[in-house]
């Protein structure tokens, strides 16, 4: 046993191996799974934060029933098959309570096993809505889905926009493809028409043939699903072969390097974003804290994780217990308020509600709601 | 009927600039090869390396106070070769020339390893998120009515394919008419030979890597200001794009490097242009597949004669 | 002395000059612009320990360049005595088999986890080693081939319902014609010809994969594929309409241990069959033809054998390999998507072939072992996990070109005294 502990221990990130020296082995741990080295390592990060200041701050607060949180880091790189095996490691050490993984196809292998183990998951990053969709009693998630970014965006673009001629670009990710293939289906619907619905290639950086093609078929408007540094390439190469047209993207291209990337192209990018909570006044103090670790808190996955383990934590508080199955059924019937506002899940462990709103981005990196 | 002609123009042009940047990197691959038979798998990062160090060169000189565009872009250009070529140098040193004598296998297995070492190199010392460069040049031409049909070549496509040919020029030229460049030739010949007739075939190599290293760093700057994005992943894609146009115009063959390149530059344009973005690298691949079936050693690469 | 001080100093100078840029100094983004930070003071002392390291070692140049030699050997292996003659051998064979079998039931989960993938990493290394040890075909896009075998289950599974077993063979002989169909036109090609052409269709197979949405759900994958079950009983929690459960079959309550024992007893099983399939198929004609090809293929086309046919064949049987590994991958992993077979996961196991040392079985199991294993144990290093990874590839070609076990040729030698 003891040399369990110390192999654990080894294991950590080095604020929760402080954390966990300070006490004895009775703590209630808490599995973050995501990636710390790989591509997308970056959001890994951002979910990692999240977590770590909740357990933090409720340890802070007197830890959950007299016991304190232990936060362990395991990392999938966003390899499926990495996932595969750091799920089996979290059972192995016992653990019941898991926030991650990042990757929606990371999640998915990985929620089977914590399915079956009885281990309750709640992820703060993935959107694909198949993850909720197996009817699964122990997997939740923090954080709005693909399907339901996509009409939201689709019905600005049918109603407020108004474009004449739309293309639907995506990356032939799982996450962009979902949005695109989303945003496409509720442009349709209001009677609008698609004139390019088309892939590129994750990680490329020639898009001009792209970008003559849209305007061959003068487009006035773009919808990109995927990621920012696509985006930004395709904004700046826009600009540079003259091409006119209003772009919009969802979440993940919501991030400040698009403006570095894109510079002046850049400004007016129509983006859909979960509510910044971090602007919530509510939040200032959870902010504050944050920035004096150096730490920043926009990230879209900062505040879904931190939300992720305060629930875990209350329910834990509410129903007494440490006992997965129980702590599951609970978060299944309350409420909770948290950072991200009033949390409360549905049958498959989606929020009910999860808001996303249309904002205006700047070139300076800064945004402002659309109109 | 004139706008298609247009639209088919602007995609060779936009092509042709890829391509040319292709064919740079891709003259590393075969100089190597033509030398000491290997496939030097890290070379693409590199090319990698080298658009870090220009985009630090960049960053730094800017903010020593130097504005001027050109100036700026003159100096790092300088660094970021400088640097490259070292590295070439030292990543032959230190990975390959033990091995000189293996198999070309275990100096593969070698290439493999050397270029994930070096990707995550970069990753641990500049993180793995992408590092933009604002453009420091903007604008281009126009041919053709503004409002209706026209052509669009922006400045810094005309930079990268001038530049290209001032550096093949400049190649030939070494590679024909120096003392050097008729070493590397003999070299290339007959290792063996070449070291028997009085030239240190180590030196030979060593300036073939540091060559390869410094056109790698050209492209990395170039296509750094193109793009305005690095992060340490785009080495290997470019690397291995490269690599397949270096077969396709015959490896161990100059020329056909540089005509491999476009080529390929130009077939993933059109297949963007025409058909779909997703399948451009497949097209890539088929082709290369298409090309050998039919001219087993590439476009301009000699026949590979078996002796016993 | 003084020119081994100066080199020295020379090799520490050029680290200093080449680390300095990319580790002294950061990039960071400022607004739009892009600004130089100092890094943080470990990348610097870093950068310093690592220039000490270059000094020492080009220093000691020749007393490190002894040891090194040493490592390297005189490019043979000679067993420990007490497994050298084929019964000691065929006595710690069992006696292996025997240990691995008991493995799983007195370890934890998370272990028999890993060795279940090091398993499969074992029958992928097998296979290519056909191809690249044996008949000397530099195949770089092998993963090609395991992903075809994964798909094959994925989808026989889910649009025609068919389980596990009866997919298994499947999915080998569709791999093995893919295998047939590419290899009948590229296999005219030499060399390093023939690996970038390979490389191509392993990336062509990919992107089909990950393109064709309507057949093979594209970047989604294919979720819920059910793991095999042992003469119908499941090792699920609850049955699936019409089926049986092992525990409740037993009358013994449920644990999810058994799944993950069962699918590691399975590989096991796979690896030993293809083990046992491989050493055969070297002692027949056409093993020998293979190695005689990779020797000298002027000397075979002397002899009257057809290198295309004997090429062809070991593509295809590699290939058939890679398709049993890659069902079974899907079995275990319960969802596959096209980014589980990128170019690296080919890099890996040809760096397991070559590691082994090209041709050896022993060596290759050895390896494959060292490759899935050690990047679990240095998990502690997180980030440098990779780093030390590539490196180790380097360092290993460096001083042990020839593998771990080289592959040796079952010989009689004259006793001398």
């Amino acid at each position: 046993m003891k040399s369990m502990v110390k192999k654990t221990l080894i294991g950590m990130g080095v604020s929760a191996a402080l954390m966990a020296a300070a006490t004895a082995q009775a703590d209630i741990k808490i599995a973050m799974a995501g990636p710390v080295s790989g591509p997308v390592a970056q959001y890994g990060d951002m979910q990692f934060i999240g977590a770590e200041m909740a357990i933090e701050q409720i340890n802070k607060a007197g830890g959950v029933n007299g016991e304190k949180l232990v936060g362990i880091k395991y990392d999938d790189a966003c390899d499926p098959k990495q996932a595969v095996a750091v799920a089996n490691k979290i059972v192995n050490d016992g653990i019941k309570f898991v926030v991650g993984h990042l990757c929606s196809s990371s999640t998915q292998p990985a929620s089977d096993i914590y399915e079956d183990e009885g281990v309750v998951m709640i992820t703060a990053a993935s959107t694909n809505p198949d993850i909720t969709l197996q009817g699964y009693k122990m997997i939740f998630r923090t954080i709005g889905l693909d399907s339901l970014q996509g009409p939201v965006a689709g019905r600005y673009i049918a109603e407020k926009a108004k474009p004449k001629r739309i293309a639907v670009i995506h990356d032939k990710q799982q996450y962009g493809e979902g949005i695109a293939t989303a945003v496409k289906k509720t442009v349709e619907d209001a009677g609008l028409k698609v004139v390019m619905f088309e892939g590129v290639t994750a990680g490329d950086k020639d898009f001009s043939a792209l970008v003559a093609k849209l305007k061959r078929n003068d487009v006035d408007f773009v919808y990109y699903g995927g990621y920012h540094p696509e985006l930004g390439l395709i904004l700046r190469q826009s600009k540079e072969l003259g091409l006119n047209a209003k772009f919009m993207g969802p979440e993940g291209v919501g991030n400040k390097d698009i403006s570095a990337i894109a510079g002046e192209a850049s400004e007016g990018l129509l983006v859909t974003l979960p509510p910044s909570f971090e602007l919530d006044p509510k939040n200032q103090k959870l902010v504050k804290a944050f920035e004096m670790k150096n730490q920043d808190p926009s990230g879209p996955f900062v505040m879904p994780a931190y939300a992720a383990v305060q629930v875990m934590a209350d329910s834990m508080k509410a129903s007494g217990s440490t006992d997965a199955e129980e702590v599951a059924e609970h978060m299944r019937k309350t409420s909770f308020t948290t950072p991200i506002g009033d949390v409360k899940f549905d049958e498959k462990g989606d929020l009910t509600s999860f808001n996303f709103v249309v904002y205006n981005w700047h070139a300076d990196g800064t945004k402002s709601a659309a109109k | 009927m004139s706008e298609s002609i247009f639209y088919f123009l602007q995609q060779v042009t936009n092509g042709l600039t890829i391509g040319s940047t292709y064919a740079l990197i891709a003259i590393g691959y075969t100089m190597v090869y033509g030398i000491i038979g290997m496939i030097n798998f890290a070379h693409g990062e590199v090319y990698m390396m080298g658009t870090y160090v220009a985009f630090i060169a960049l960053a730094g000189l800017s903010m020593l106070g130097i504005d001027n565009p050109l100036l700026l872009i003159g100096l790092a250009l300088m660094v970021s070769i400088m640097v490259a070529s070292a590295y070439g140098f030292t990543i032959e040193r230190v990975a390959y020339r033990p091995l000189r004598s293996s198999k070309r296998l275990i100096a593969l297995i070698s290439a493999i390893g050397m270029s994930i070492f070096l990707q995550n190199y970069i990753r641990l010392a500049q993180g793995s998120r992408d590092i933009a460069m604002p453009s420091l040049i903007q604008g281009g031409f126009l041919m053709g009515d503004p409002n209706g049909s026209h052509i669009m070549i922006s400045y810094m496509q005309i930079i990268i394919m001038i530049s290209t040919v001032i550096c093949m020029v400049g190649l030939t030229l070494f590679i024909t008419r120096s003392r050097m460049g008729r070493a590397c030739r003999a070299c290339s010949q007959d290792i063996g030979m070449t070291n028997l007739l009085g030239i240190n075939s180590n030196n030979v190599i060593a300036v073939t890597f540091v060559i390869g290293a410094a056109l790698a760093a050209v492209a990395g700057m170039l296509l750094g200001l193109y793009y305005g994005v690095v992060n340490p992943y785009i080495g290997f894609m470019a690397g291995l794009k490269a690599f397949t146009a270096a077969v396709l115009g015959g490896i161990g063959s100059i020329p056909g490097a540089m005509l491999g390149g476009l080529i390929l530059g130009v077939t993933e344009s059109l297949t963007a242009g025409y058909l779909t973005a997703e399948y451009k690298d497949v097209v890539a691949f088929s082709l290369l597949v298409l090309i050998l079936l039919f001219m087993p050693s590439g476009i301009l690469g000699k026949p590979e004669v078996e002796k016993i | 002395m003084q020119s081994r001080f100066t080199s020295a100093l020379f090799a520490a100078l050029l680290t200093l000059l080449l680390g300095s840029l990319l580790l002294g100094v950061t990039m960071v983004s400022e607004g739009i612009d892009l600004v130089l930070e100092l890094s943080e003071p470990h990348k610097i002392y870093g950068l310093i320990i690592g220039a000490a390291l270059v000094f020492i070692i080009q220093y000691f140049k020749q007393e490190v360049g002894a040891v090194t030699t040493r490592l390297r050997g005189d490019g043979s292996f000679e067993m420990p005595a007490f497994i050298r003659t084929p019964k000691q051998q065929r006595l710690w064979g069992f006696m292996a088999v025997g240990a691995l079998l008991i493995f799983p039931f007195v370890s934890s989960r998370g272990a028999v986890d890993i060795a279940t993938l090091t398993l499969i990493y074992v029958m992928l290394g097998l296979g290519l080693n056909i191809v690249v040890g044996l008949a000397g075909l530099l195949d770089l896009g092998y993963v090609g081939f395991y992903a075809v075998g994964a798909y094959s289950y994925a989808l026989l599974n889910f649009y025609f319902g068919l389980s596990f077993w009866v997919a298994l063979p499947i999915a080998g002989l569709l791999a093995a014609l893919f295998g047939f169909i590419l290899g009948f036109p590229v296999l005219r090609l030499r060399g390093d010809y023939l690996a970038i052409v390979t490389l191509g269709f392993g990336e062509i197979i990919r992107i089909l994969l990950n393109n064709w949405t309507d057949l093979t759900g594209g970047p989604n994958g294919i979720a819920r594929i059910p793991k095999p079950d042992l003469f119908g009983l499941e090792f699920n929690r609850r049955a699936s309409e019409g089926g049986q459960t092992f525990h409740e079959f037993f009358g013994i309550p449920y644990s999810s241990e058994y799944k993950v024992i069962f699918l590691y007893l399975l590989a096991f099983a796979l690896v030993l069959l293809t083990l046992y399939v491989i050493n055969r198929l070297i002692r027949m004609p056409i093993g020998r033809a293979w190695e005689a090809l990779r020797e000298d293929e002027i000397a075979c086309r002397a002899l009257g054998l057809n290198p295309t046919v004997i090429k062809l064949t070991a593509f295809t049987i590699g290939a058939s390999f890679a398709g049993f590994a890659g069902s079974f991958f899907a079995a275990r992993q319960g969802f596959i998507s096209p980014e589980s077979f990128t170019f690296i996961e080919s890099a890996i196991i040809l760096a397991i072939v070559v590691l082994g040392g090209m041709g050896s079985q022993l060596g290759i199991i050895l390896a494959a072992m060292a490759m899935t294993i050690l990047p679990e144990m240095a998990r502690e290093f997180d980030e440098y996990r990779m780093l030390l990874f590539g490196l180790m590839m380097v360092l290993m070609m460096i001083w042990r070109p020839q593998g771990l076990l080289p592959m040796k040729r079952p010989h009689l030698e004259l006793k001398r005294d």
